[in-house]
């Protein structure tokens, strides 16, 4: 059955769907440069004719090439990098755990960090107002980013003075069963933590991101620091020179520097709580 | 393994792209579908007022049209027929736009398929215009209504509208 299954991987309807969304992506193109010239004839009002410009450029076209590109060039087996939504190698993967979800959880909860809400229409209001009000949100959602295809199944976060801009976090994907990591050792979860320092603007996708310190084994060190420091039981190791590069850029364009070396955090000793 | 997997090639295949999410009835309505919906409705709306402005001056722009004709055989009643076909035709245009926005919505992709199409088709007549006959698209002409269609493809075209659509497909 499933073989047969997997041989109609061209069907009719993803054939119009990709159509549609290469075509899409053309128009937009098209409709960038329509409002780019349309800025130089209207005056003032040109203005606001580069901001359309400018949104429909960072936030609709560029994501769409990005997304249709890269799906196409990047290598989709795991090199030790996250990739953004629309395909970019985004943070570097610095960190593996031993251990079930819930003693993961119980972990770092301990450790005082703080589980990110999941992006949503409410949470993503949060932010925009806990922003405008300069309020604290600890619980803000973090980006998504992906791993074998996935997106994180979840974030920890740690605020930083009630700065909205600044804040630890780290993300996790559980590994597919079964999976080794690139020269053998079994690990039951990846993740990747990264210090976001401010709120800028990408040059590289042109969009308002985060963006986060370049020397990613301090935030990578603070993460285990803190984990061991709340729990004695809690054993690293480490594997050393893991990374395949020691200085790259991540997806919003932020240089990244490490010293390569991957620790993986055994948290099985950990007495897991269900909530 | 009983068998050697193939050998990878040295690019992803292209669709990847849109692989199927799968069978998956209880997903959440995504942000893109919704907006492309809001998108045509506003379409709807445009057309909507734009009737409105010829019923008002209904007068007038039958005697624009009777004007333009002059050469040809034309009446006054020929040209208020003209314009009342016309603007009947663009009316039950914009009900069968409603309608399949509302399909849309409910998560149906024969809805989403026929909308993208008709945006695909006028995308392509304003670019084949503007390039061989050098149209001007301002904002005083079509440049709204041009990027109302290339808004609604891109939002109706992304992979998590195609995943809702497709959401009771079972593969």
């Amino acid at each position: 059955m499933t073989i047969q299954k997997r041989s109609r991987r061209y069907s009719i309807g993803l054939v119009i769907d990709w159509f549609f969304f290469v075509f899409a992506g053309l128009a937009a193109v098209w409709l960038a440069y329509l409002s780019l010239t349309e800025t130089f004839h209207v005056g003032w009002w040109g203005v606001a004719f580069a901001l359309a410009f400018w949104v429909l450029l960072a936030y609709l076209v560029l994501p769409r090439l990005h997304r249709i590109l890269t799906t196409i060039y990047v290598p989709d087996y795991f090199i030790g990098r996250a990739r953004t939504s629309d395909g970019l190698l985004g943070d570097p993967v610095n960190l593996a755990f031993l251990g079930g979800a819930d003693q993961i959880h119980t972990a770092m909860t301990e450790a005082k960090w703080t589980k990110a809400e999941p992006v949503t229409l409410g949470s993503s209001w949060r932010i925009v107002t806990s922003t405008l009000t300069r309020r604290s949100y600890d619980e803000a959602p973090v980006s998504p980013l992906f791993l074998f295809g996935r997106q994180q199944d979840f974030a920890y976060q740690q605020e930083v003075d009630g700065n909205p801009a600044q804040r630890h976090h780290v993300r996790f994907w559980k590994c597919p069963d079964g999976w080794l990591l690139p020269g053998g050792s079994r690990v039951d979860w990846l993740a990747a933590g990264t210090f976001d320092t401010s709120v800028g603007l990408s040059l590289f996708t042109l969009q308002i991101t985060h963006r986060i310190d370049a020397d990613t084994d301090i935030e990578r060190d603070h993460i285990l620091q803190t984990l061991t420091a709340a729990d004695p039981r809690i054993t690293i190791e480490v594997l050393k020179d893991f990374s395949t590069g020691y200085h790259a850029r991540n997806g919003g364009g932020d240089s990244i520097r490490t010293d390569g070396d991957l620790p993986i955090a055994d948290v099985r000793l950990v007495a897991a709580v269900t909530r | 393994m009983t068998t050697a997997p193939d050998k990878r090639p040295a690019f992803e295949p292209p669709a990847q792209l849109l692989k199927p999410t799968g069978y998956d009835p209880d997903m959440k309505r995504p942000a893109s579908t919704v907006a492309g919906v809001m998108l045509v409705l506003l379409r709807v709306i445009a057309g909507v007022v734009w009737i409105g402005s010829i019923a008002l001056e209904w007068e007038r722009y039958v005697r624009e049209i009777d004007a333009t004709y002059e050469d040809v055989v034309s009446t006054p009643q020929i040209a208020e027929t003209t314009l009342l076909v016309a603007v009947i035709a663009i009316g039950v245009s914009l009900v069968i736009d409603a309608v399949l926005a509302f399909f849309v919505l409910g998560g149906h992709n024969w809805a989403r398929v026929i909308i993208m199409a008709i945006a695909a088709i006028s995308i392509t007549a304003s670019f084949l215009q503007w390039w061989d006959d050098g149209l001007e698209i301002t904002i005083g002409t079509t440049l709204l209504t041009l990027g109302l269609d290339i808004l609604i493809l891109l939002a109706l075209s992304s992979r998590s509208a195609a995943a809702y659509a497709r959401r009771k497909e079972r593969r």
